[in-house]
Parts: structure tokens; C-alpha cells; sequence
């Protein structure tokens, strides 16, 4: 096993440990094995089939290599700092980014770090007390946290030493622990509450959700960064409100104010101290209540026997409108509901969910922003709803995988007439699941913005979505649904994706084109039906030659 | 039996979990060189009681001690007498056996060196030579079960408390464990075996102990439970003494329903 350079730091500080009736030796195996085991895991932020080819070569570890996004990442604080107006307000905003990037990189890459519950079985039947396991996963978490907030605050550390001086810096970094303190203590205690009132299962969703928004957030960090700059020269007011002391990156930003301005008030001040007292005391307490924290885990092993008789009354619905046949609606429903549970797959195709729902605003927003919202009354500028269907490719291409695609064992073991129901079915699913909302809420949107005629300009887009899902399929390398490991052959699929992002300005091109000729759209509308019937019904035609199985 | 020939002793031990009481007063004193085996249907208690002796679960109330001391002293040393496998193969497995069974021996206290020619020779034994360097994550269930039966069994434990040793392993690994398992009896060894295989325990144990509802209902060798019902085999003692009548009924049931189509 490897030596750390972490351990080696500890080593000089073993007598410390040993005074708290630590046993060092077994407490600095205990995180040596961790941190081995952490170096073939790999993290949230970084793209899992690039990191999974390095690290099966190398020992290394992936979050290591990764540490580079969050130092990107970390320089969208830097304009933030150095903005010369007001450092509470400033520091603030600084802060309160850091703290949403630590906590949810926390939650979606060290849970599984807080909840191994093998460690029960592993190290806890071992005679070795409880002090010295605590110790063990304390540092193990802080080890992390340390080269995290690094990574993240660095560049906007770097960049305060140059422009406001040391003192703003030493203050700075004393800030940055105080923050990780409190993280660390918010993230246990969110799981303590978590675990008290429901089970296992539940708290993945939760850890599966916050690993959905950071990935969402690092794809619209990405947007921010170059645009924060611009920022710089803003000029901020700064009104004191009694709210701001329940906002934690107040009282972070509130010590900054007071350093600028030499003189505070009393709520600056009041604020600055407890940004020093609230970390301390809950880091305290949750030292204090780590054996209860334990005790919850217990929870995680045990089976729960919570059955879900949830009743999906709309996915029904959806089901009986665009769905026909038995089988088809067979397999739309158990696409439905894998798409639904698999946490995997919710991980892979949320963001780009999330992002495909905001684009064609950000679009539209800058050229309202510079010329005020009557700029839209004349122009086609609803036609960037058509950027939404850009998340159609990467769902289809989504369905063939799935953690669980040994299973797909039970296409070949039953006797399946119809390969065709399996497809249609499963991508109807998919529209209907993931495209459909998205949709909606861009349409309600653009209808409240552009009034009632664009009702059929949007149906024209529905309708075209469609076909375009029906494109991709035929396009794409056809693979059975959900029969395959993630990212057994993403190299290729990019190639099938670039095309498919040309087809959609066509699409788009195509309506455009159509709004010019008197009733064209609706016209046009007709003709997309008749075709989305056509392709409905013929192009799903195969047999079993048409496509190989991954066993 | 002398005092120091009791390995684990319960007194009256019950555990609460929320307002269900799963073990309802257990009693027994287990002696060097017994194999239990420790049975009973889903939910009686078993896992329960091997999570208790290994300080998995605290809160129960009662006494259990180990070799005579009190477990609840507050001193985790009596755990570098016993040995466990459990039932979910619980392994890290991204490490390889190398890393995973040196780690394990180093947190009994055994140095690396020493844990590492051990853990070799036994995985050359079990014929897994070549995976001795390959990660865990790649093993078959089988090849697991080894690799967690070594790590049971590297610091040389008095007390060895097994939950479903052999599931996974083929018939040939099966001698061979069964034949390790007599043999470290034979050396003064204490087992505690608990399964639903009810075939192997009727064969390996020298006592069975079988617990219903948190309540240890029978206690004694194979010929004394022979005596104390009417069956000859462990199977139908145990669906006798548990009071499970119904399985002719269930399975005509079972069968008449997928006859429906």
C-alpha cells in the first residue's frame, strides 16, 4: 500500500493524538487503507469514463486529479473579491458561493465516505475503541475538506493578498476553516436528521439529488466564470437588515467589513463573532454527538421494510394517450420506472435536463437585457425553444445503460415477439418522463411572454421532437434498453451526437422558414403529424438481427 | 466444566428495537470446543445476538461475557479473541486481498510481515494464488467467502462466530471448510455457526441451539432434540419445534396458483 504524504504530516503530530488516548499506529492504518480505497473511486465533478480509464492503469487518486475543475471553479470567486465597493457585500456573495460549492462536492463525493457502513462489520468487530475510529473518520473527512476549500478558495485567496494585503488574507483563511467547521457539522447533522425520521434509501435520494445540482451547478458555473468579471466595477449600495443574521455568509462577510472600514456597527459586529462562535460550538457539539451519529447509522444496514405501493396516476394517464399496444405499454411503463429509481441514471441525465430547461432564456435574456423586453414583440425569438431539444440525443443514447444491466438477462430468457414494442415503448417513456416537463415549462413561459398565437408554433415544436427522437434511434447504435454498463462507448456516441445538433437548427430553420407563408405553420403542423405517424408505425420495424447484445 | 472453559456467556439478554422487544431473555453458556449451531426462522433474534457479542449494537440489557469478562467494561480488547464472518459478505472490496486481509490482521494487532506470508500461504491453499494481488471487486461470491474466512481467521481467535460461512463456496471448498472447522475444534476452539442450511448443521454441530421470537426453545445435542420430537432429521425438527405444519398446504397452494395462467 502506499505511503500518503497526508499520513506523514500526521506522524509529527502523533503525540497529540496519543494525549487524547488515540491509538495512533491502528488510526493511521485505518486512513491509509481509506485513502487507498478513495484513489479507485471516482468523483461527481470529473467525467466518470475518462476517470475510469486512468485509474484502472494508475493508483492515484481520481478526486486528486480532479482537484483542477475545482480550482476553475474557485475562479468565479476571484472578480467577486476583488470588487472595491463594499466588502460586506462582496464577501458575502464570496462565501456563500464557497459554501454552496464545499457542501454539495461534500455530500455528492464524502458520503460514502460518512456512511460506509462495512466499517461496522470491518473495523468496528475489531478490538479497537471508539475514540480511535472517530479520530480515524474525522481526519479522513478533513483531509479532504482541507485540499477542497484549497482548490476552491485558492485562486480568490491569491488574488485577496494581492489587492487587499495580509491581514485581509490571514482573516480570509481563518474564514475558510471556520466555513469547513461548519459544513462539516451542518452535513452531519442533515444526515443525523435524515436517518432519525426515514431510512437508508431516503438518504441516497437525498445524497443522489445534491449530486444532481452540483453537477447542474458546475455546468452553469462554467457560463458564470468569464461573465463574473465584468462585475468588478459594479457599484453596490449595502443596507443592514435584521434578516441577515440567519444568512451564514453574512456574519462571514460581516468580519471583512469590519476590517475594511476600520469602524462597525453593532450587527457587524455582533455578526462577525458569531461567524468565530457558531463553527466552534457546533464542532464541539458534534463531537460530542458522534456516538449518536453511530447509533443512526444502524439504520443504514438494517433492511428497511418500507414497501412503495406508489401509484404513478399521471405516468397511467401519458401511458393510455401515446401508447397503444399491450406490449408497448408494457415496456412504457418499466422504462418509466426505471428512469424514476435508477439514481445512476437520474445522475447522468438531470443536469443536462436542468440546463436544456434554462437555455433558450439565457438566450433570450441577454438581448432583453440590453434592449428591454419589447424587443421580443417583433423578431421569431421563441423559436430557441427548439435549443431544448438538444437533451433528446443524450436521453436516448442515456437509455441503453444502467447499473443493474446484468439484468437485462430477461429480454432473452422471456419470448418477446415484437423488438419494435420494446422501443417504442421505452423512448415514448423517456419523451413523456423527461422531455414533457421541460416543455411545459418553457411553453407556459413563452406563452405568458409572447402571447396565445404561438400555440401553434409550439405544437409544431412538440410534434417535431418527435421525429427527432425517432432520428436519433434510427441513427444511433441500437442497443436493448438499460442492457448495458455507463460508458461502454462514449467516444462513438459523440460522433452520433454532433449531427443530431445540426438536425435540430434545421428543424428550427424549417419552422422558421414556414412562418412566412400565410397558415404555413399550421399547414406544417399537419404534415409533421401525418410524417410522425408514418414513422411511428414503420420505422421501428426489426428483427433480432438488428441489433447485438451486450451479455 | 471449570469456569475458564466458558467461552461466551449470556444472561438474560434482551434487546429493544423501537417498542418490538426482539430478544426476549436469552440464556446460554457456550463451552471451549463446541460447535453451535445456532438456528432458528427469520427474525428470531440470531443476527441480533451475534451483533450483541460483537458490540455491534449497544443498548441491550443483560450480560454477556466473553471468556468471563463483562463485554460492556468498556475494554474492546476481548473482540482479539473472536473471529467473524457475516453474513452480507461485508468487504472493501477496491482493495485487493493483500491490502484487505494485511489491514485486517493490522487492526488485531498482527504486524504486516507476519499477516502478509500467513494470508499468502492460506489463499495458496484455498487455490486463489493468482487473485491475491487482483481486486476484490472482480471475485466471484465464492472466491469472496474465502477471502472473508481468512480474515476471520488470521489472528488466530479463540471464539469464531460464522453466519453462513459456506454460502457461495462449491462443494470441494465446502470439505475443505468443514474439515478446518473440526479440525480448530479439535484444538479447543470455540464455534459459533449460525445458518438456515439445516442439512450442514445437523452434520458439523455437537449443539444446536435454536431460537423462535427472541426465545431460545431448544438446547442439546442431536439425539436430545431426536428425543424431544418425534422427527429424525434437523429439518423436520425445526419446522416441528417452530410449529410449522403448513408447508404441504402452502406448497399445494404455490402450485395451484401457477397452474391458473
Amino acid at each position: 500500500m502506499k505511503e500518503f504524504a497526508f499520513l506523514k504530516m500526521l506522524d509529527r503530530f502523533r503525540k497529540v493524538f496519543e494525549s487524547f488516548g488515540c491509538d495512533y499506529p491502528v488510526m493511521r492504518k485505518i486512513i491509509q487503507v481509506k485513502l487507498t480505497m478513495d484513489g479507485r473511486r471516482v468523483p461527481t465533478i470529473m467525467n466518470r469514463a475518462r476517470a475510469r480509464k486512468q485509474s484502472d492503469s494508475s493508483d492515484s487518486n481520481a478526486f486528486l486529479r480532479s482537484l483542477w475543475t475545482y480550482l476553475i471553479m474557485g475562479l468565479i470567486l476571484v472578480p467577486i473579491v476583488l470588487i472595491n465597493q463594499n466588502a460586506m457585500f462582496s464577501m458575502s456573495i464570496a462565501t456563500g458561493i464557497l459554501m454552496f460549492l464545499v457542501m454539495t462536492s461534500m455530500i455528492s463525493d464524502f458520503s460514502a465516505v460518512l456512511l460506509d457502513i462495512r466499517d461496522r462489520f470491518i473495523i468496528v468487530t475489531k478490538p479497537i475503541d471508539k475514540r480511535t475510529i472517530n479520530f480515524a473518520r474525522t481526519l479522513h473527512i478533513i483531509y479532504y475538506l482541507m485540499l477542497l476549500t484549497g482548490a476552491l478558495a485558492g485562486p480568490s485567496l491569491i488574488a485577496a493578498l494581492y489587492a487587499h494585503g495580509l491581514l485581509f488574507f490571514l482573516v480570509y483563511v481563518l474564514e475558510v476553516v471556520l466555513l469547513d467547521l461548519l459544513i462539516l457539522v451542518i452535513t452531519a447533522l442533515l444526515y443525523l436528521l435524515i436517518l432519525r425520521f426515514f431510512d437508508g434509501e431516503r438518504l441516497k435520494d437525498v445524497i443522489n439529488y445534491f449530486q444532481i445540482i452540483l453537477s447542474f451547478a458546475v455546468v452553469i458555473g462554467y457560463q458564470l466564470v468569464g461573465r463574473s468579471f465584468s462585475l468588478i466595477n459594479m457599484h453596490i449600495e449595502f443596507h443592514e437588515a435584521s434578516w441577515q443574521w440567519f444568512v451564514p455568509p453574512f456574519w462571514f462577510g460581516a468580519a471583512f467589513q469590519w476590517l475594511e472600514s476600520g469602524k462597525a456597527t453593532a450587527q457587524t459586529m455582533g455578526m462577525a463573532l458569531v461567524a468565530l462562535v457558531i463553527p466552534l460550538g457546533l464542532f464541539f457539539l458534534y463531537i460530542r454527538l458522534m456516538p449518536s451519529f453511530e447509533k443512526q447509522l444502524q439504520k443504514l444496514s438494517a433492511e428497511s421494510s418500507r414497501t412503495t405501493s406508489k401509484r404513478y396516476g399521471w405516468m397511467t394517464l401519458l401511458m393510455k394517450l401515446f401508447t397503444s399496444r399491450n406490449q408497448e405499454r408494457h415496456f412504457f411503463k418499466f422504462a418509466f420506472l426505471m428512469m424514476a429509481r435508477e439514481r445512476d441514471f437520474k445522475l447522468k441525465v438531470y443536469p443536462s435536463l436542468g440546463f436544456s430547461a434554462i437555455i433558450p432564456f439565457i438566450v433570450i435574456l441577454s438581448p432583453v437585457w440590453s434592449q428591454g423586453i419589447q424587443v421580443l414583440s417583433h423578431g421569431k425569438w421563441y423559436l430557441w425553444i427548439y435549443m431544448s431539444g438538444l437533451v433528446i440525443p443524450t436521453v436516448i443514447l442515456m437509455l441503453r445503460n444502467s447499473t443493474q444491466y446484468g439484468g437485462s438477462w430477461v429480454y432473452l430468457a422471456t419470448p418477446i415477439k415484437e423488438y419494435s414494442a420494446i422501443y417504442k415503448g421505452t423512448i415514448k417513456a423517456a419523451l413523456m418522463r423527461l422531455y414533457l416537463p421541460v416543455f411545459l415549462l418553457q411553453s407556459i413561459v413563452f406563452f405568458i411572454l409572447f402571447g396565445w398565437q404561438i400555440i401553434p408554433d409550439l405544437i409544431v415544436v412538440f410534434l417535431s421532437m418527435w421525429l427527432y427522437a425517432v432520428i436519433t434511434f434510427r441513427i444511433s447504435r441500437k442497443a436493448l434498453p438499460f442492457s448495458e454498463p455507463y460508458n461502454l462507448t462514449q467516444q462513438a456516441d459523440r460522433w452520433t451526437i454532433l449531427p443530431l445538433l445540426f438536425l435540430i437548427l434545421v428543424f428550427a430553420l424549417v419552422h422558421f422558414l414556414f412562418t412566412f407563408i400565410p397558415y404555413g405553420v399550421d399547414v406544417y403542423a399537419l404534415v409533421l403529424l401525418g410524417v410522425n405517424w408514418l414513422v411511428w408505425k414503420y420505422s421501428f420495424r426489426m428483427n433480432a438481427n438488428s441489433f447485438r447484445f451486450n451479455q | 466444566m471449570r469456569p475458564e472453559d466458558v467461552a461466551i456467556s449470556m444472561r438474560s439478554l434482551k434487546m429493544l428495537y423501537g417498542s418490538k422487544l426482539v430478544l426476549k431473555g436469552i440464556d446460554l453458556e457456550v463451552y471451549r470446543s463446541q460447535i453451535i449451531g445456532y438456528i432458528g426462522p427469520n427474525g428470531a433474534g440470531k443476527s441480533t445476538t451475534i451483533k450483541a457479542i460483537l458490540g455491534l449494537i449497544t443498548g441491550y440489557i443483560g450480560e454477556i461475557r466473553v471468556f468471563g469478562r463483562n463485554i460492556a467494561d468498556g475494554d474492546v480488547g476481548y473482540k482479539r479473541q473472536i473471529g467473524y464472518v457475516p453474513e452480507t459478505a461485508e468487504i472493501y472490496d477496491a482493495l485487493t486481498p493483500r491490502e484487505y486481509l494485511t489491514f485486517v490482521a493490522g487492526l488485531y494487532g498482527i504486524s504486516e510481515g507476519q499477516a502478509d506470508r500467513k494470508a499468502k500461504a492460506l489463499m495458496d491453499l484455498f487455490d486463489l494464488r493468482d487473485a491475491y494481488h487482483a481486486r476484490i471487486s472482480s471475485f466471484s461470491k465464492g472466491m469472496r467467502q474465502k477471502v472473508m474466512l481468512i480474515s476471520s481467521l488470521l489472528h488466530n481467535p479463540d471464539i469464531l462466530i460464522l453466519d453462513e460461512p459456506l454460502s457461495g463456496l462449491d462443494a470441494n471448498s465446502v470439505m475443505v471448510v468443514k474439515d478446518i472447522l473440526s479440525e480448530l475444534v479439535a484444538q479447543g476452539k470455540t464455534i459459533f455457526y449460525s445458518s438456515h442450511i439445516m442439512e450442514v448443521v445437523e452434520k458439523i454441530s455437537n449443539r444446536i441451539v435454536l431460537l423462535r421470537d427472541g426465545q431460545i426453545v431448544a438446547d442439546g445435542s442431536m439425539e436430545d432434540l431426536k428425543g424431544q420430537s418425534n422427527e429424525s432429521s434437523l429439518e423436520a425438527i425445526f419446522n416441528d419445534i417452530t410449529g410449522f405444519h403448513e408447508h404441504k398446504g402452502i406448497a399445494e397452494q404455490f402450485v395451484s396458483i401457477i397452474q391458473e395462467v
